[in-house]
C-alpha cells in the first residue's frame, strides 16, 4: 500500500514537470471543444431536445468529451508496450512487486494530474464560454467522483490488457490502435451513445467501453438518476472487477512467455 | 547444501526466418518459418553458498540467457533449475525478493529519478526496515563513492556512476545471491578496480553468493576461484581457475640470462624463440617438461646468471580454449 502511494506520488511529480505538453494539450482540447460545440449545435438546429439530451446538455457533452481525453488516455497509451520492446520490463520483473498494481499506481498519478490540469481546468475554461449543465441532485454529485474513479479503473485495466499484447508479438502497436479506436465508438466519445441507433447501443452495452466515459457524461449532464444511476455504477464496478481479473490472468501467461532482448 | 542447483537446463529460442523479397514477404504472412536456437544446451552445475563464480564464454555463448533464467526472467525450455530452494519463474516475486541482479547493459533504476529517490523506492519495494536501509546505504555509499551523484537523475549519470548505483541498488535488501552480468563493461581501470573490490568485499564480509559474467579476465583473475566456461550453449569447463591454468595453460616461457654470450644455446625439449646476446627465451610444454628439468639441461652446458619462468596469462589460456575448442572432446 505504501509502495502504491509512493509510486503514485513519483508519477504525479513526473507528470507535473511536463508543463509544455500539458499546456499544448489544453489548448488543443479547448479549440476542438469549441469546434465540436459548433457542429453539434448546428446539427440540433431547431430541436430543443434529442433522446433526452437538451441543447445545453449536448454542449456540456462536447466539452466533457474533450476534458476526458487526457486522463483516460483516449488517444492511446503504449508505455507498457514500449517497456517490453526496449527490455525495460526486465527491471520491473526483477522487483518483488505486482506488475499490474505497479503500472496502476503510475497511471493513477498520470490520471490525477491530467484530470485536474486538463479536465477540471478545461471545464472551468469552457464554463466561461457556455452555459454548462451540472449534476442536479446531491446523489448525482456524490456519484460523480465514484463514476470517474471507476471509469479510470476500467480504462486502465483495458489499456493494460491491450498493452500485454506486446508479450505475444513484436508489433502490437497496430493491435493497440485498433483497441483505442474501438473504444472511441463504443464509449460515447465520438457521439453520446443515446444518439446512436438502438442496435449500436445494445452492442456497445455488451462491451466495457460505455462505462468508461458515457456513464460519467450522462451523470454529469443529469440524464442518469435513480435506479438507472445505481445500475450504471454497479455495471461499472462489475466490469472493473472482470477486467482486473482478466488482466491478472493474462499477465501470468504473458510473463511466462517473455523474451527479454539484449545482453 | 547448494544454493543453486541446475540439472540438464536448456533454453531454446525460436527465431523466425524472414524470407527476402516480395514473394518472401507474402509467404511470411501466411506461415512463419522458425529456426530453433539452442542458447543453453543441457547444462549441469551446483553452486554452494558464499561461492564467487566466474561465468565465461565468447559472445553469444549463452551466459546472459543462463543468468536470466536464474534470475527468474526467462522460463527454461526444460531441465531442473532451483535457486534458494525455489523454481525462479514459478515463484517470481518470492524469488526476486532474495536475489540481487545487475545487467551491465541496462539499469534497474528509474531513468528520470535522482539516484537517492530510486533507492528510496526500492526500500518500499523490498520492504527494507528503515534502520537497515540507512545502515546499508551509508556503507555502500562509502564503499562505492556514490555521494557526489546521489542527487543526480539516473539518466545523467556516466556509465561508471550508473553501474555503481545499480550495484548498490541490487544489494540494499541484503540478497543471498548476486547475479552480475558484465558489471565492468565499458568502465575505466579505476572504476573496474573499485567495483571488483566491492564485489570481493560483499562476498567475503556478507557471505553473498556471486555469479559473475565478464569478458574482462582481470575480473576473473582477481575475484574468482571457480570458473565455468560455456560455449554455444554447452558447459565446457567447471572447476578451479588454477586447474584450468594447469590443464590448458599450455606453453610456459623461461627467460635465461647467461654469464657470457654463447653462439648456440639450443636444448632438446624446449623451443628457442629468442636469442639476443646473453639473453635467451625458451618455450616448453607444461606436461612434457618441468621447469627444473629444463634448468638442469641448460645449466649442464651453459652458465646461468639469472632466470625467470613465465606462466601463460589467463587471457591467453582462455583465448586458446575459445579458439581451438580445446575443451571439446
Ligand atoms: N531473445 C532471443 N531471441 C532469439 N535468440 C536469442 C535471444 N536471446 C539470445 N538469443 C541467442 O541465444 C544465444 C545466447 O545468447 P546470450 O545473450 O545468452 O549470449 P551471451 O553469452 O550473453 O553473449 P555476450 O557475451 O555477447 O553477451 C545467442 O545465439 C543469441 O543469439
Ligand atoms: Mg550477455
Amino acid at each position: 500500500m505504501r509502495l502504491f502511494f509512493e509510486l503514485t506520488k513519483q508519477s504525479i511529480r513526473r507528470h507535473l514537470t511536463y508543463r509544455a505538453a500539458t499546456l499544448a494539450g489544453l489548448v488543443t482540447n479547448f479549440v476542438f471543444g469549441l469546434m465540436r460545440v459548433a457542429v453539434l449545435v448546428a446539427l440540433y438546429g431547431e430541436a430543443q431536445e434529442v433522446e433526452g439530451i437538451t441543447v445545453s446538455g449536448i454542449i456540456t457533452y462536447a466539452c466533457l468529451s474533450q476534458a476526458v481525453i487526457a486522463y483516460l488516455s483516449m488517444f492511446g497509451w503504449y508505455e507498457l508496450m514500449n517497456s517490453v520492446y526496449t527490455g525495460e520490463v526486465a527491471a520491473d520483473l526483477l522487483k518483488p512487486m505486482n506488475y499490474f498494481s505497479y503500472w496502476m499506481a503510475q497511471d493513477l498519478g498520470r490520471a490525477i494530474v491530467n484530470l485536474l490540469l486538463r479536465g477540471v481546468l478545461l471545464m472551468v475554461l469552457f464554463s466561461f464560454m457556455f452555459e454548462l449543465d451540472t449534476p442536479q441532485t446531491a446523489i448525482q454529485w456524490l456519484a460523480l467522483p465514484m463514476a470517474i474513479i471507476l471509469g479510470w479503473l476500467l480504462s486502465f485495466s483495458w489499456r493494460f490488457l491491450i498493452n500485454l499484447a506486446a508479450f505475444w508479438t513484436p508489433n502490437a502497436v497496430g493491435f493497440g490502435r485498433f483497441g483505442f479506436v474501438l473504444s472511441w465508438f463504443f464509449s460515447g466519445f465520438l457521439m453520446p451513445l443515446r444518439l446512436f441507433p438502438d442496435w449500436t447501443v445494445d452492442l456497445a452495452n455488451l462491451t466495457p467501453f460505455p462505462h468508461m466515459l458515457n456513464t460519467v457524461v450522462e451523470l454529469y449532464i443529469g440524464v442518469l438518476s435513480g435506479a438507472a444511476l445505481a445500475q450504471a455504477l454497479l455495471m461499472q464496478l462489475l466490469w472493473v472487477l472482470g477486467l482486473i481479473l482478466l488482466g491478472q490472468l493474462l499477465m501470468k501467461a504473458a510473463v511466462r512467455r517473455l523474451v527479454i532482448l539484449g545482453g | 547444501m547448494n544454493i543453486i542447483n541446475v540439472h540438464q537446463l536448456h533454453k531454446q529460442f525460436k527465431v523466425s526466418k524472414h524470407r527476402r523479397g516480395m514473394w518472401g514477404a507474402v509467404r511470411n504472412l501466411v506461415s512463419q518459418d522458425y529456426q530453433l536456437v539452442e542458447a543453453v544446451d543441457h547444462i549441469d552445475f551446483q553452486i554452494g553458498p558464499g561461492e564467487l563464480v566466474g561465468y565465461l564464454g565468447p559472445n553469444g555463448a549463452g551466459k546472459s540467457t543462463t543468468i536470466k533464467m536464474l534470475a527468474g526472467l526467462l522460463v527454461p525450455t526444460g531441465g531442473i533449475l532451483e535457486v534458494n530452494g525455489r523454481v525462479p519463474w514459478r515463484e517470481r516475486q518470492a524469488h526476486v525478493a532474495e536475489i540481487g541482479a545487475v545487467f551491465g547493459q541496462r539499469t534497474t533504476l528509474w531513468w528520470d529519478l535522482p539516484v537517492i529517490e530510486s533507492l528510496a523506492l526500492l526500500k518500499h519495494i523490498y520492504k527494507i526496515p528503515e534502520a537497515r536501509f540507512q545502515h546499508n546505504l551509508a556503507e555502500f555509499t562509502d564503499m562505492l563513492a556514490l555521494a557526489p551523484f546521489l542527487n543526480t537523475p539516473v539518466r545523467s549519470l556516466s556509465l561508471g556512476q550508473r553501474m555503481r548505483a545499480d550495484i548498490c541498488a541490487a544489494l540494499l535488501h541484503e540478497p543471498k545471491i548476486l547475479f552480475l552480468d558484465e558489471p565492468t563493461i565499458g568502465l575505466d581501470v579505476v572504476a573496474k578496480e573499485r567495483i571488483r573490490q566491492f564485489i570481493k568485499q560483499v562476498n567475503q564480509a556478507r557471505g553473498v553468493t556471486v555469479i559473475l559474467t565478464t569478458h574482462d579476465l582481470q575480473d576473473v583473475e582477481k575475484l574468482c576461484e571457480r570458473v565455468m566456461i560455456i560455449d554455444r550453449g554447452r558447459l565446457l569447463f567447471d572447476g578451479q581457475l588454477k586447474s584450468l591454468r594447469d590443464r590448458f595453460g599450455g606453453r610456459r616461457e623461461m627467460i635465461v640470462d647467461f654469464t657470457e654470450s654463447y653462439p648456440d644455446v639450443a636444448v632438446e625439449g624446449a623451443q628457442l624463440i629468442a636469442h639476443d646476446g646473453v639473453r635467451a627465451t625458451y618455450q616448453f610444454e607444461r606436461d612434457e617438461l618441468t621447469a627444473s628439468t629444463l634448468i638442469g639441461r641448460i645449466s649442464s652446458r651453459y652458465r646461468i646468471r639469472d632466470l625467470t619462468v613465465r606462466e601463460t596469462e589467463i587471457e591467453e589460456t582462455i583465448r586458446r580454449i575459445y579458439e581451438k575448442g580445446l575443451l571439446e572432446s
